[in-house]
């Protein structure tokens, strides 16, 4: 029986080549598309929050700024300003933070032999490596001895260590920054990172200790400081906290939004994973629709085919067939055609993704990947589109009348 | 065996009815070989399709072997074509794409006979009606005679006890309707029933009796021939 049914339908493809052909082409186009689509809109999801996570996970960055409301009898337009000793009083006094890292920006000239480049210096604390993920590919990040002895040490981006030593090894070579000798400890790997929020990317940055930074310029007050919450689902809990905190401390309103301007990246990773999951549902739905218009050609020849063939169904029904076998042979046949033009278009999806020059195009749309995911997903799609376009060609089959059918 | 009582059939186009039969009784006993005649019209093959059970009467009922098979489903007649009944057609309706072998196969696949059992009844078929070396060809490939006798073997494959033929020998010359009605004869010999429509006295004569059709209604019963 099953081994007839196949027979049968290999008889129907090779008799008809050019119109198998379209047929297949159909859905062949749309399960490739279903899949092209998912696996870059995944892929460049992946990839924009690899980019995102490249500026720390899950963290808080809070900018001390002006006041816009009154406070106690003291007036509006007041700057307020938090030097680097409030911030381990801070953590003591604050539940719900892991890891705590003052931050001091500017731009500075660097020199190594011949080569100078006027670059980002960032003086921070020894956290600042695993709130940042700024992970040393040779040698170490600024450590606490660092800090405490304001030493003169520094870690360097993956770019401005190459720009500055065109291939030499620059850990413990010494480099000037504004004319002061600083020995290399480390530098960073490559890192994917698409915007900084202050100063250009880490990978074109100098890293000293904080405490160094606030000697040699002579600064008081700290840009910003980073904060990493314990848990980033509380972060909003954490937020509030430390506004409390500070407006009773250095005397604002902690309604006041502008005295610390706070950009919390686990709301913003929330954020963007909702618009990335809509964005693939988007794609997802776009891909359905052209495999619909597949499916509707499948469905649209089978009713031909079912015309066509209306003797044989006449003759099955004298000798003996139930409408549910003829139902389920013009079922059957529908979603083979279309198992086949989908086998067809996940394999030419599989292959095109196999030859993408990915590794060149990875920086703008990641490496589109065929995950479990696409392929679950672009299954059922099919096997929706297999129902729907089956199930009219086969209820016309089941309906006909054996003897309206034996007379034509 | 068969016994139709005060059975009709009317058709309806549109608003016009057409009378198809009209309270016809009659009674098949098992072992017979009748020939239903009659002139164009006057409800031969609505008769056969009724006791075929590939139509149902308007009004009436109708006993197959002391059954009422009148208000049965669709899928409950179809079950009896598969076992009880073997239809022969004038034009042989088989299969274009299809070999005699699979042919002669198809009313075993909708009965979930086993591959084995199936080989051996084919085999058995094509052998009775000497057509053992042509099981791989198709319909197109073999004459009038020859695909009428792929028919007969399809007929009875599932072993029914009942044969139904609607013009045999319509579309063979003198020669070939010759040897298929041998075969029919060598059938009722078996002990199987056998109603057969015909135009051609000269084919009436196989049978046992006539049954004479005029305007959907019986004009005449048991003639013998």
């Amino acid at each position: 029986m099953i081994l007839a049914f196949f027979r049968n339908l290999f008889r129907d493809l090779v008799r008809q080549p050019l119109r198998t052909f379209l047929t297949l082409s159909g859905v062949t186009w749309g399960t490739f598309a279903v899949i092209l689509l998912l696996a870059f809109g995944t892929g460049i999801g992946k990839q924009q929050m690899k980019q995102f996570r490249g500026m720390g996970q899950s963290i808080i960055l809070v900018f001390p700024g002006q006041t816009t409301m009154t406070y106690n009898g003291l007036p509006k337009g007041r700057r307020i300003q938090v030097t680097p000793d409030e911030l381990p009083l801070l953590q003591a006094r604050l539940p719900g933070i892991r890891a705590l890292s003052p931050e001091f920006i500017s731009s500075r000239n660097i020199r190594h032999g011949r080569e100078q480049l006027l670059n980002t210096v960032r003086g921070v604390d020894v956290p600042f490596e695993r709130i940042r993920n700024t992970i040393p590919g040779q040698g170490r990040f600024i450590n606490e001895y660092d800090v405490e002895q304001h030493r003169r040490n520094c870690f360097l981006g993956a770019t401005i260590a190459k720009n500055l030593f065109k291939g030499m090894e620059p850990v413990g070579k010494q480099v000037m920054i504004e004319g002061v000798p600083f020995t290399v400890v480390g530098v960073m790997i490559e890192k994917d990172q698409n915007s900084n929020y202050n100063g250009m990317r880490d990978t074109h940055c100098a890293f000293i200790p904080w405490t160094t930074y606030m000697t040699l310029y002579g600064v008081k007050y700290v840009q910003n400081f980073i904060v990493q919450p314990s848990d980033p689902a509380l972060s909003k809990q954490t937020i509030a906290a430390l506004r409390n905190y500070f407006g009773e401390r250095l005397g604002f309103n902690p309604l006041d939004k502008d005295a610390l301007f706070v950009w919390d990246f686990s709301d913003f990773e929330r954020q963007f994973n909702v618009f990335f999951t809509a964005f693939n549902i988007f794609l997802g739905i776009i891909g359905s629709f052209t495999l619909l218009v597949g499916g509707v050609g499948v469905a649209s020849i089978m009713l031909v085919v079912v015309e066509e063939r209306i003797r044989e169904i006449g003759i099955k029904l004298a000798v003996g067939a139930k409408r549910r076998a003829i139902m389920w042979q013009f079922f059957a046949e529908a979603n083979c055609i279309i198992l086949i033009g989908g086998t067809i278009g996940f394999l030419l999806a599989a292959l095109l993704l196999a030859l993408l020059p990915a590794k060149q195009l990875e920086e703008y749309i990641g490496i589109p990947k065929l995950n479990p995911l696409v392929g679950i997903v672009t299954v059922l799609i099919l096997l929706a589109i297999g129902t729907i376009s089956g199930l009219t060609p086969a209820r016309r089959a089941a309906a006909t009348d054996p003897i309206v059918a034996l007379r034509k | 065996m068969i016994e139709f009582r005060n059975i009709s059939k009317v058709y309806k186009m549109g608003e016009v009815e057409f009378v198809a039969l009209k309270g016809v009784f009659i009674t098949v006993q098992k072992g017979d070989f009748i020939s239903i005649m009659g002139p164009s019209g006057s409800g031969k093959s609505t008769l056969m399709n009724i006791i075929g059970c590939l139509d149902t009467p308007s009004e009436g009922s109708y006993y197959l072997e002391g059954k009422n098979v009148s208000g049965l489903t669709f899928d409950q007649l179809s079950t009896i074509r598969n076992r009880k009944v073997g239809f022969v057609f004038q034009n042989f309706n088989l299969l274009p794409y299809a070999s005699a072998y699979e042919n002669i196969e198809l009313p075993m696949l909708f009965n979930g006979k086993k591959g084995a059992e199936r080989k051996a009844r084919v085999d058995e078929l094509l052998e009775m009606v000497g057509l053992a070396p042509w099981a791989k060809h198709r319909p197109t490939e073999m004459s009038g005679g020859q695909q009428q006798r792929v028919a007969i073997a399809r007929a009875l494959a599932m072993d029914p006890p009942i044969i139904l033929a609607d013009e045999p020998t319509g579309n063979l010359d003198s020669k070939s309707g010759h040897e298929i009605m041998e075969i029919f004869s060598q059938l009722w010999k078996g002990g199987r029933t056998i109603l057969m429509v015909t135009h051609d006295p000269a084919i009436a004569a196989f049978s046992k009796s006539t049954i004479r059709l005029l305007d959907g209604a019986v004009q005449a019963n048991g003639i013998p021939n």
